[in-house]
């Protein structure tokens, strides 16, 4: 089969969507309400084409004039002016009726122009009031003249339509949909109060493409950036990415805990840190990055919680000079505010991270405000979540991920709402334990997954200066240790009987 | 009339001697347009819609300029429109963005206007042209 001749548009992500670029020659109709992105999706298609892939183009403009659009285009960078002076772009003021005559014309003007620069490309931007709305036979017959004429130069077109939608779909039939190539529709979503941009490619003659709802951004200085949605299938890799390296391990750097995880964390294994705010899973996280750059491995930590100066005064506190680790470049710590966060853009930007910087650790801190962000009732936290297991797998990252419990004392359950047990492989249990008249932290590895585990609750104590260590089973009498109580995780323990306490008979008897 | 007002019209009264070509609002309104739309397929008519003058006025004004150089138009009989570009670095041009700056304002436009049609009586005559250029010189 021989190779399609494929148009790059040179969009940030859009040929990502529409693998490898548009059938050249295509009609590529972008529909779209006011404000949504056309002319500017069709500019910078025209726009690159000229200045990135030696590929000529025209703009085409019934309302806007010309000047303005210059001025708006270099707020993207672009240089239109520029371009027109290199003979490799024209920009054409007419109305839609002399488009239309021209169209028909055997010596067109606009068709000549075209011709003289080599043009590849045109968009002509407002085509919808030249052929109308309703779909009679005379709109479908307007609209045939006019890609029939941008056909016989073999131009690959971008026409901008407006068009209003009602719950996702088009008010009224466009004849223009059924005879165009390629439809694109560009949407502006109400979403509690935030307006999100979505791009979805409904056809594509002559190609395969990536279906559904993208999220895309108008970013100043760049352009249109198209974020392919979460749920979208990535390359295969990833999908094979789970039968990691079953042999290594990523030790956490917590005296006392490794020796119950059997040397530390699988590569590209997942594991989840539960327990309430305040119980020591950011400590843990920090020495988890610290032990990482230790190895002269490096760790990334995403943060949707603590701002980065708040984070490094953290670290300061239990003796980790995290701003010396990054600047040696091995830790990065970003911050992410969690309001409004759109879920495709944010993805893109984690992997994005994870493939410049290639940690082999990463901590993300927490599911839970993902949860609150995300809303844990619909499937986009659960893909977003699924994507991002995948993610950490293929790049045999060690994940750790931070989950707020919201139970003071004990667990009702590991995960609650979020119900995601089954795709972590490690869960870390951290929780309070009231005894007597103390709270004392207790530490249950809950599951491991291809490990043999205990189940024990450990206690823990957070030294200042220090951070984070998992207490021996046996204490200084002074202080009764854990294994005297039955129940630690039940918000009710209980003394166990003296003979069979671990701190006061030394025959290490265990809870089981 | 201020200091300001005073200066911008001595600019005004120069930079109108240096285009010649713009002897009344016609020809100055036509070539804002052209200048904003450097490059426009249009039929007479539309353009005389699209600027506010009649054709006759339209299409004289058209000539005039590229008689002078700052226009060009596709001699295509076949079609009523036509494509016109106006020529960026034509003679006369060099001054123009100065002249639209000083007459973007309302002041601006109103003193421009005036030295084009002095008394703002319609339509510039020959005779109010030759006074303006009399004023100029």
């Amino acid at each position: 089969m021989p190779q399609a001749d494929l148009v790059r548009t040179g969009i940030a992500g859009l040929d990502e969507i529409l693998p490898g670029g548009i059938p050249r020659g295509n009609v590529i109709l972008v529909e779209g309400t006011i404000g949504a992105g056309k002319t500017t999706l069709g500019v910078e298609f025209v726009y690159r084409g000229a200045s990135q892939f030696d590929e000529p183009g025209i703009i085409v403009l019934f309302e806007v004039s010309p000047h303005k659009l210059f001025r708006d285009a270099l707020g993207f960078g672009w240089d239109l002016e520029k371009l027109e002076k290199q003979d490799r772009l024209k920009i054409v003021f007419t109305t839609r009726d002399v488009l239309r005559q021209e169209l028909q014309q055997a010596d067109s003007v606009l068709l000549g122009e075209a011709s003289k620069i080599g043009a590849r490309r045109i968009f002509i931007d407002g085509v919808a009031r030249l052929v109308g709305g309703n779909g009679t036979p005379e709109t479908r017959s307007a609209f045939h003249v006019l890609t029939e004429g941008l056909q016989r130069e073999n131009l690959t077109a971008v026409l901008a339509v407006e068009a209003s939608f009602n719950d996702g779909n088009v008010n009224g039939t466009f004849a223009e949909e059924s005879i165009a190539d390629t439809v694109i529709r560009l949407k502006m979503e109400d979403t509690q109060r935030a307006i999100s941009r979505s791009i979805e490619v409904v056809k594509s003659r002559g190609q395969d493409f990536q279906m559904g709802r993208h999220t895309f951004r108008i970013v100043d200085g760049q352009g249109v950036q198209v974020y392919r949605r979460v749920q979208a299938p990535r390359k295969a890799s990833r999908d094979r990415a789970a039968a990691f390296d079953p042999d290594t391990r990523v030790p956490t750097g917590i005296p006392g805990l490794d020796e119950l995880l059997n040397g530390g964390y699988f590569l590209g294994s997942t594991t989840v840190v539960a327990g309430i705010s305040g119980v020591g899973k950011s400590v843990m996280a920090l020495q988890y990055l610290s032990e990482s750059a230790r190895r002269g491995e490096r760790g990334l930590m995403l943060s949707l919680d603590e701002q980065v100066p708040q984070i490094l005064r953290n670290a300061a506190s239990i003796g980790i000079q995290l701003e010396e680790l990054i600047k040696n470049g091995l830790v990065h710590v970003e911050y992410e505010p969690p309001q409004e966060i759109e879920v495709d853009v944010h993805f893109h930007h984690i992997e994005r991270l994870v493939h410049e910087f290639k940690p082999k650790r990463v901590v993300i801190d927490s599911l839970s405000t993902y949860g609150s962000t995300l809303g844990t009732g619909g499937r986009i936290f659960r893909d977003f979540f699924h994507a991002l297991v995948a993610l950490m797998k293929e790049e045999q990252i060690a994940a750790v991920y931070n989950h707020e419990n919201p139970e003071m004392l004990g667990m009702a359950s590991m995960m609650g709402e979020f119900a995601l047990s089954s795709l972590v492989d490690n869960i870390i249990l951290m929780n309070w334990v009231e005894l007597g008249d103390a709270f004392r932290l207790g530490l249950t590895i809950a599951k491991m997954r291809a490990n043999p585990v205990d189940r024990v609750t450990h206690e823990c104590e957070i030294v200042n200066g220090q951070g984070l260590r998992v207490l021996p089973r046996t204490l200084p009498a002074a202080k009764r240790p854990f294994s005297s109580y039955a129940g630690l995780v039940s918000r009710a323990p209980t003394r166990r009987p003296r003979e069979r306490e671990e701190g006061v008979s030394a025959d290490g008897d265990r809870m089981e | 009339m201020n200091d300001t007002s005073r200066r911008n019209k001595k600019d005004l009264q120069r930079l109108l001697a240096c285009i010649p070509v713009i002897t009344g609002p016609c020809e100055l309104d036509l070539l804002v347009f052209f200048y904003r739309h450097p490059r426009s397929i249009l039929t007479n008519e539309q353009l005389a819609a699209l600027v506010g003058y009649d054709t006759k006025q339209i299409a004289h004004a058209i000539e005039a300029f590229i008689g002078a150089g700052l226009l060009e138009r596709t001699q295509t009989s076949m079609h009523a429109a036509r494509m016109y570009v106006l020529v960026p670095e034509g003679p006369q041009l060099g001054g123009f963005k100065t002249l639209l700056d000083l007459a973007s304002t309302r002041q601006g436009r109103h003193d421009t206007l005036e030295l084009l049609t002095p008394g703002r009586a319609g339509p510039p005559s020959e005779i109010n042209a030759k006074r303006r250029l009399r004023v100029v010189a």
